[in-house]
């Protein structure tokens, strides 16, 4: 039998009809690309703001130091020593610092973030052109004695230059588990509301706590599992350093697959069906992409969107990771604020997808 | 001593929709009771309501002689089989089990001689291992049932509980059924096939949210004002009629064969005793019959 385009038709025809009963499905096609556009744009866009310096003022340069505190992007913190600055770097509380010295300008980078890197690297690479040619309009003819000829020391703090696979790594673990957990939970949960068995659940003995709690048990074996062979290929397969404990490393992940669970669970009342949840992807899963700081820095989305930034759990998991992999921070180091926030993002949503479960069946 | 479920005056709307209109229902301990009505009659909606998946908007309920809104606390003594079968089709038939033992806490001891018990009264040991999903229809409902049944209920709430199953198997599933409420269990089931109804020691007619008619299966018979009828086929019809209308039967003669509309069964042999018929039949009343006629009254 041949193609026929009067049943085709009727297909599209109904189609149609399904669609346009279902509005989250509507709302969805006009709406998510949208947002996903901006959010990318923005992020993309490449400005960034929040990038806290350490400026060390030994002497000479006086065109580059005007030019780094004209940067408005810069928050700039004056220091005394190169000392001070690396140890404020270590501790995570500068993204790098300039030292002038007549002779030469040193440097100083937090190397897991290549971009903040770049742009501060980019932004003393600037600074030190406009010092020439200032230099060269009053100094015409001095040339080559000029101290703009001194050299740029460049020292990334942890002692090694990365690659983005090795910022991005330790994220990337993040993403995949939460990514994952989330949709299976949500999957999880539609069918259990399908099959009838969460209405039997119900009237048994079994609480909601009990029920949501022994998802969490159940998943974490999975979580773990997945973590564990996401956590080889990213160290041995792209030899992404992995210089602080893989057991801490795992309980970030094991926290954030426990909150993305529960994100499932609780999402999984605003679905109907597995498509549904599928739905969820660009409105869930892919702003904590695009915000959590796993491909750029937080310093590099808008201001007014970062606090967005701050909620989402892959933001918090994303910097324990590396500070765990790349910098070998411990359990104590990462537990302000990456663990507690983790810890209350899981916390509120139980709570939430334990309410959700009653108010379903109101 | 305190009926299973008490129900009265019980009011819920889903938006604008009155699903249960004032209900007002008794159903004893231990007995068989079918809740029947069209579909749409509010006979799913009850059964949840007494399990407390929803809250009644008016009306007072109480279940095993408690008020409904304590009935959390008595769950282990009720079972409830939902008409979507609640199994997972990725477990076996024993995992499934198990898994609802281990919900209402049974010791691997009680575990494995409920199982077995209910494995055999299913008709499903030889498929222990087979996955859920994998069984058909009928097999699928009779697990169900086993995993309703593992934590031996008082109370048992089964919603259709016997679509898709083989006349043979319903048979033994109502045997059961009888064995459970001599142990003074009750049994509450809701279905729309007349024949089952037929089987429970009392029925309630369910239509628009509220009880059209409750009794025995006999009781609703003779309130719908059906009786039994006896046809007799007579050498000699008219004298014979006469006769039987002068012991006062309430008769009534089509193409010669008297018809006797009997109050009771025992007339039968006095009947018997005035006449001598060259054939007889007995024609019982069906509750659909019944029910057919409550609905057009109302």
């Amino acid at each position: 039998m041949s193609p026929s385009p009067a049943r085709a038709g009727v297909v599209a025809l109904r189609v149609i009809r399904q669609l346009k009963r279902d509005r989250r499905t509507i709302g969805l096609i006009v709406f998510a690309p949208i947002v996903l556009m901006t959010l990318f744009g923005y992020a993309l866009s490449g400005e960034m703001s929040g990038v806290t310096l350490g400026l060390v003022d030994g002497g000479g340069h006086a065109g580059l130091r005007s030019h780094i505190e004209s940067v408005k992007d810069f928050d700039l913190l004056h220091l005394g020593s190169q000392s001070d600055a690396e140890k404020l770097i270590a501790e995570g509380r500068l993204d790098g610092a300039v030292i002038l010295r007549p002779e030469e300008v040193r440097v100083l980078l937090d190397a897991s973030s290549l971009q903040i890197s770049g742009a501060i690297a980019a932004a003393v690479q600037a600074g030190l052109a406009a010092e020439k040619a200032g230099q060269e309009t009053v100094r015409p003819r001095l040339g080559a004695e000029s101290s703009v000829e001194s050299s740029i020391v460049t020292r990334y703090i942890f002692g090694y230059d990365l690659e983005m696979m090795d910022t991005v790594g330790p994220a990337i673990l993040g993403l995949v588990v939460f990514f994952f957990t989330f949709i299976n939970a949500a999957i999880a949960f539609i069918r259990e509301r399908s099959q009838g068995t969460l209405e039997k659940f119900m009237v048994s003995p079994l609480s909601r706590v009990e029920m949501i709690s022994g998802y969490v048990l159940g998943f974490s074996l999975f979580t773990l599992l997945q973590s564990a062979t996401t956590l080889f290929v990213v160290t041995y397969g792209f030899k992404v350093p992995l210089h602080g404990s893989a057991l801490t490393a795992l309980a970030v992940v094991l926290l954030l697959g426990a909150g993305a669970l529960v994100l499932g669970s609780f999402f999984s009342n605003f679905a109907r069906s597995e498509f549904q949840v599928v739905q969820f992807i660009p409105l869930i899963i892919t702003p904590q992409i695009v915000l959590c700081g796993i491909w750029w820095p937080l310093q590099s989305v808008p201001e007014f969107i970062r606090p967005f930034s701050y909620m989402l759990p892959l933001t918090y998991a994303a910097h324990a990771l590396r500070a765990v992999m790349l910098k070998g921070a411990g359990f104590a180091d990462i537990f302000y604020p990456d663990l507690l926030a983790l810890s209350v993002f899981f916390l509120i949503f139980f709570a939430a997808a334990t309410l959700m479960l009653r108010r379903e069946l109101g | 001593m305190h009926p299973a479920i008490s129900a009265q005056g019980v009011m819920k709307s889903f938006g604008q929709q009155r699903v249960l209109d004032g209900l007002t229902v008794d159903i004893p301990s231990g007995v068989t009771y079918c809740l029947l009505g069209p579909n749409g009659s509010g006979k799913t909606t009850f059964i949840r309501a007494v399990v407390r998946l929803l809250h009644l908007d008016g009306g007072e309920m109480s279940v095993l002689g408690r008020p409904v809104s304590e009935v959390g606390e008595i769950y282990s003594q009720i079972g409830y089989m939902t008409q979507h079968k609640a199994l997972y089709p990725d477990l076996t038939v024993q995992e499934n089990m198990e898994f609802y033992a281990g919900l209402y806490g049974l010791s691997r001891q009680l575990r494995m001689e409920r199982q077995e018990e209910l494995l055999e009264m299913v008709d499903l040991l030889e498929h222990r291992s087979r996955l859920a999903g994998a069984l058909s229809g009928g097999m699928y409902q009779r697990l169900s049932l086993a995993c309703t049944l593992i934590h031996e209920p008082r109370l048992l709430l089964l919603d259709e509980p016997t679509v898709g199953v083989d006349p043979r198997l319903r048979q033994t599933f109502w045997d059961y059924f009888g064995r459970l409420t001599e142990e003074g269990k009750t049994v509450l089931i809701t279905t729309h096939l007349m024949d089952e109804a037929e089987k429970c020691q009392r029925v309630g007619y369910m239509r628009a949210g509220r009880m059209m008619a409750e009794g025995t299966p006999e009781e609703i018979l003779r309130l719908a004002g059906l009786r039994p009828l006896l046809k007799l086929w007579l050498a000699e019809p008219q004298k014979d009629a006469a006769l039987l209308l002068a012991h006062g039967y309430e008769i009534e003669v089509v193409d010669g064969v008297v018809q006797v509309r009997l109050e009771s069964h025992a007339q039968i042999k006095d009947i018997l005793a005035a006449v001598s018929p060259l054939d007889m039949r007995l024609a019982e009343p069906r509750l659909e019959e019944a029910f057919l006629r409550l609905s057009e009254a109302a």
